[in-house]
């Protein structure tokens, strides 16, 4: 097994991996997001789901298992990062881009940072209503509730918009990282990066606007 | 023209360095910006003071020695052209020009803006070859390489090692350099025999030296002067997981 | 100094199998018992280098620059020569060996030439194998162009980076040595003295160029393959840090130094642009393959080339050379070109230059071939000029490139001083007077891999070789010089920059013993060295220390060296009263202003003797025969 461990510990090794949980954590995005539509089906509907979920058997493992990714993703690009910052003890004083770095790759680790932020709050208040005084016991109020301050919806939207980017250069990067590049696909993948870091992060925003624009719980 | 140069300057590794304004008066478009570079030394040296060491030799663009980063861009805002290349029509008279060495920890700096890259060197001993001896080789076209493939490890192999790459990655990371060798290799069928051996050997002296992990910002490829491509680090990634699922290696 | 350059007997084409058969071999199990010191990791010195290795011998590899890759056989562009015949356009070993013979003017050894067209077909395999991208057909096959002095297409290429990929290629097998411990590389080192003991070369002192401390090396026997001396002329094609500086020490300590006149002046350079510049820049000749070269047919025509329609162009090379047409070899080439621009036909601004011109190229093959072709090279002119050569012609000027004297060497490579071993451009090899494009690759690997490997063994197997280290009192003895030599240099107060006396002299050499010579300049040439030289060891001046890294102490060492060696040039240039190839004397040309050769008093190889400081120098003669490729007045017409 020593080569895992050389695989895991190598530069290639890292980015595959966080490449790779990436790529993972995208598809939850996609089911989050779909779990989050059924809002727009009404309180009955989505309190329902909800249920379902917390009911499934299954449901520990996989918030383990999520979990295990975020953490994967994270704490390999932390480690990697720091080996970065000591790749270079003297900065440059000057640095200009000759346009190989895009918004979405400059932005990163920002936006990384939002995300996490974003996620500690997340988790905090909708699921273990931590630091608020949901009296509700069903999810569809408790989202309601929420979402009716407009720093809430506005840090939500903000942090969307943040995703959007970080997404915008890690769905791609993580194709390219798996080594998936070829002069007739590659494009194809970038702009269905974009697309999807668009769509996704653009219908996840939509729900603290629209959450907050119907002003709670009516 | 007239310019102001902000130099910098570093008397050893193990000195601090810090940055040297000098004047240039009355250069002219035509020249290349180390002839002007040239000319302040000239003036230095008359004066019995220490001129600016920094490395050049062939003067054309492909012997790969000069590393400077001029105005934050290796080799200078030129595209697809080296240090040397660069010639003062890409600038206006009175312009400020700031000089920096190539920076990352495995290129440490011997003496202002001259570099050590030997990690790059000893990155190729790990495994930059194929282990054919002198005598042994069979008739040239009794292996024929399909022209694409061939096309395409000439584009790996126009790398010229001079590392502006890992000055220009915002991780210092080698990849774009190693990867160029690994796909030259990898492309051809002269490279296949020891492809798996090569790969992780290459990786772990790269990883061994000290430079950064590449993290897909392509600005290697942006400032390389031979313009080689980041498909070059899918496939050397294509290689090494090959190396590490696949192979006995 | 005995000159036997050990040619061995039989017919030219039996020669070297026969030789090969009996020299003697050194036991497998004994080759790690020798150290073989090799200076310069260009395609010669790298390719001897591994090859060396690979047979088990210890190797130590010195070079100047940062890493083994960046020698200056990398900046070579077109491509290398091999008799394959792919083409099947009826080439042949013994074409190739005509050709080269011929197009060196009769001036090389036949035997040396004949082994060069032997081996030059393993060269390319042996390439081949180690992964060099050579250009190639749809079908998978190795393509072939022409190259000047040739009617075949025998040119191997990698676009016009062959000297890279060829480089990178031995490179690549010399690292492979380093891995396996074979091979110790010691970058940025430079020659500071050659040590021989009991008159056999036994070791080296290089000078760490980071630290600027002296090191002793020993060895059984020294490589020497550290190139031409282009630079004497300050302006050339070569890198900066070329020079002759060890090639010097090697001929002071009793290495003859073979035809220093005979220096190859590249038709198609691009032109100087101003006073400040420091170094010209070839364009491969591969481009006149397709690109026609012309002058307006009037005088002073100062219309832009697209002005000019084709009844007013006069494409001198085709006209005058109808066989041959654009691609006459170097020389030949290099001469019209000054002939036009003395009639006051020249182009551009400065008038010193002629068109090299692609549009009907382009018209015929489409600009996505010629992109193919040359693509590499256009853009380097563009980046030089910022002029775009697809739409405008190419503005050429000769100028300096290669040194076809040097070292004197027998067939086994082997210099005036046993143990003293030269390869590559540093030897007087075999390109005679005037070097074909494309056969200095072909030389530089040959030597390192196919010929040195079997010679070096020959000569250590046959050869009682005392224990000699670097405790050797000789070797002290050469770091005293060493440091002697640094002092002296560092003492000097003066005013001149290393490199003001190095254009002073170039702008000298180019314009008393360039393109073409004669008796009076020469003369006059030789009575103004010595007073550089002298102002040069008064009025310079040094900045900087001898104990760290000092690029100007480098430059004013070789300038030192430059000012010493031009004098032997131009003597050498001054006794050899004939043309010949690349030396062309005024007072010896046919009506028709081409070179005309003495066969009978100057079929030889002038030898150089260093006969002491302030003493005149020796000329020893290597008589030439032809057996097998008559000499003629060369045509291509």
């Amino acid at each position: 097994m020593r080569w895992l461990f050389d695989f895991l510990n190598s530069s290639i090794g890292k980015k595959v991996t966080v490449g790779l949980a990436g790529l993972l954590l995208c598809g939850f995005l996609l089911t989050h997001l779909a779990g989050n539509l059924i809002l727009f089906a009404g309180q009955a509907k989505f309190n329902a789901y909800a249920e379902f979920l917390e009911k499934n058997p299954l449901l520990p493992a996989l918030e383990i298992g999520l979990a295990a990714l975020f953490l994967i993703h994270i704490i390999v690009t932390l480690y990697a990062r720091w080996q970065n910052w000591q790749a270079r003890p003297v900065s440059y004083e000057m640095t200009v881009s000759k346009g190989g770095r895009t918004w979405g790759s400059r932005t990163m680790t920002y936006t990384a940072f939002l995300l996490l932020g974003f996620i500690i709050l997340h988790v905090a208040t909708l699921k273990y209503g931590l630091a608020t005084s949901f009296t509700e016991d069903e999810v569809f109020q408790r989202v309601m509730t929420f979402l009716k301050s407009p720093w809430m919806a506005g840090f939500y939207v903000l942090t969307m918009a943040g995703l959007g980017l970080h997404l915008s250069h890690g769905f791609e990067s993580a194709f390219q990282t798996l080594g998936v590049n070829h002069p007739k696909y590659t494009p194809v993948i970038k702009a269905a990066g974009i697309l999807f870091a668009v769509a996704v992060a653009g219908t996840f925003a939509v729900i603290p606007l629209w959450a907050y624009w119907q002003g709670g719980l009516k | 023209m007239n310019l102001t140069l902000r130099v910098w300057r570093q008397k050893g590794p193990k000195e601090k360095g810090h940055f040297e304004t000098y004047q240039v008066q009355d250069v002219t478009p035509e020249m290349s910006f180390f002839e002007a570079l040239d000319k302040v030394n000239e003036e230095l040296i008359t004066a019995g003071r220490e001129p600016i060491a920094f490395d050049h030799d062939c003067r054309e663009g492909i012997c790969g020695t000069c590393s400077l980063t001029i105005n934050g861009q290796p080799h200078g805002p030129d595209e697809a052209a080296t240090g040397c290349q660069l010639h003062l029509r890409a600038f206006k008279s009175g312009d400020t020009i700031t000089i920096e060495p190539f920076r990352a920890r495995a290129f440490p700096v011997i003496k202002d803006l001259v570099i050590d890259r030997s990690a790059l060197d000893r990155v190729m001993t790990a495994g930059g070859f194929v282990s054919v001896n002198t005598g042994s080789a069979a008739e040239a076209n009794s292996i024929l390489v399909p022209k694409d493939k061939s096309d395409a490890a000439m584009d790996a192999a126009a790398c010229i090692g001079c590392g502006a790459c890992v000055a220009a990655c915002p991780n210092a990371s080698a990849m774009l350099f190693v990867s160029a060798k690994v796909s030259h290799f990898a492309l051809l069928p002269q490279g296949k025999p020891e492809r798996d051996r090569r790969v992780l050997a290459m990786q772990k002296q790269m990883d061994l030296e000290g430079f950064g992990n590449c993290s897909n910002e392509s600005e290697c490829e942006a400032v390389c002067p031979k313009e080689i491509k980041v498909c070059n680090i899918a496939r050397m990634n294509r290689e090494f997981l090959r190396a590490i699922f696949w192979s006995k290696e | 100094m005995k000159l036997d350059a050990k040619i061995p007997a039989g017919s030219v084409s039996q020669k070297w199998d026969k030789y090969r058969f009996d020299l003697k071999l050194v036991n497998p199990a004994n080759k790690r018992k020798f150290d073989v010191l090799i200076v310069g990791s260009g395609l010669a010195g790298a390719s001897a280098a591994a090859t060396l290795a690979e047979l088990g011998y210890n190797v130590k590899v010195f070079c100047l620059q940062d890493s083994p890759r960046r020698a200056h056989s990398i900046a070579a562009q077109g491509g290398i020569n091999a008799a394959k015949n792919y083409p099947n356009d009826g080439d042949s070993v013994w074409r190739l060996f005509y050709d080269t013979v011929k197009g060196g003017d009769y001036r090389a050894r036949e035997a040396n030439v004949y082994r060069l067209a032997q081996v030059s077909n393993s060269i390319i395999d042996q390439c081949v194998a180690q992964g060099v991208p050579f250009a190639r057909e749809y079908g998978g096959a190795l393509d072939n162009r022409s190259f000047g002095g040739a009617q075949v297409s025998r040119t191997f290429y990698a676009r016009g980076q062959t000297g890279q990929q060829l480089l990178l290629g031995a490179y690549s097998s010399l690292m492979r040595q380093v891995n396996k411990k074979q091979v110790q590389i010691f970058p940025r080192r430079e020659m500071a003295e050659l040590v021989v003991i009991d008159g056999v070369a036994r070791g080296i002192v290089v000078r760490n160029l980071i630290t600027g401390q002296f090191e002793s090396y020993a060895g059984h026997a020294v490589l020497l393959a550290t190139g031409g001396y282009g630079n004497t002329f300050y302006l050339s094609t070569n890198a900066n840090s070329c020079n002759v500086s060890a090639a010097w020490r090697a001929y002071k300590k009793g290495a003859g130094f073979a035809n220093p006149c005979f220096t190859q002046i590249h038709p198609t350079c691009i032109p100087q642009s101003g006073e400040h510049q420091a170094k010209l820049t070839l364009m491969s000749e591969s481009l006149r393959n397709d690109g026609r070269v012309w002058v307006p047919k009037k005088k002073g025509d100062t219309r832009s080339p697209d002005q000019i329609p084709d009844s007013e162009r006069d494409y001198y090379l085709e006209r005058q050379y109808p066989t041959f047409g654009n691609l006459v070899p170097r020389d030949v080439a290099s001469r019209a070109a000054k002939r036009m621009i003395d009639e006051g036909r020249g182009v551009g601004k400065t008038g010193l230059s002629v068109y090299l011109d692609f549009a009907d190229a382009v018209k015929r093959q489409g600009k996505a071939k010629i992109v193919e072709k040359y693509g590499n090279l256009f853009d380097m002119y563009h980046h030089l000029t910022a002029e775009d050569p697809y739409r405008v012609p190419m503005r050429i000027y000769p100028a300096v490139h290669y040194a076809m004297g040097g070292l004197w060497v027998d067939y086994n490579l082997m210099t005036t001083i046993p143990g003293l071993f030269c390869l590559g451009e540093a030897n007087f090899s075999d390109h005679g007077a005037n070097r074909l494009g494309a056969s200095a690759l072909m030389q530089g690997l040959g030597d390192g891999y196919f010929i040195i490997p079997y010679t070096l063994g020959g000569y250590l197997a046959s050869t009682k070789l005392p224990k000699a280290g670097t405790d050797h009192q000789a070797f002290a003895e050469a770091q005293r010089l060493a440091h002697e030599r640094v002092k002296r240099l560092l003492s000097s107060k003066g005013k001149r920059t290393p490199v003001s006396f190095h254009k002073e002299l170039g702008k000298l050499l180019w314009s008393n013993c360039g393109m073409s010579r004669n008796e009076k300049g020469l003369k006059e040439a030789l009575a103004k060295i010595p007073a550089i030289r002298e102002e040069f060891w008064n009025n310079l001046v040094v900045s900087g220390s001898g104990n760290d890294f000092n690029q100007t102490l480098e430059r004013a060492s070789r300038v030192g060296d430059y000012l010493e060696f031009a004098e032997l040039l131009v003597r050498d240039a001054l006794e050899r009263k004939e043309s010949c190839g690349g030396h062309f004397r005024e007072e010896s040309q046919t009506p028709d202003n081409e070179a005309k050769r003495d066969d009978a008093n100057f079929s030889h190889a002038a030898v150089w003797e260093h006969a002491g400081e302030g003493k005149d120098p020796i000329r020893n003669q290597e008589p030439l025969t032809f057996t097998d490729v008559v000499p003629s007045q060369r045509s291509y017409a």
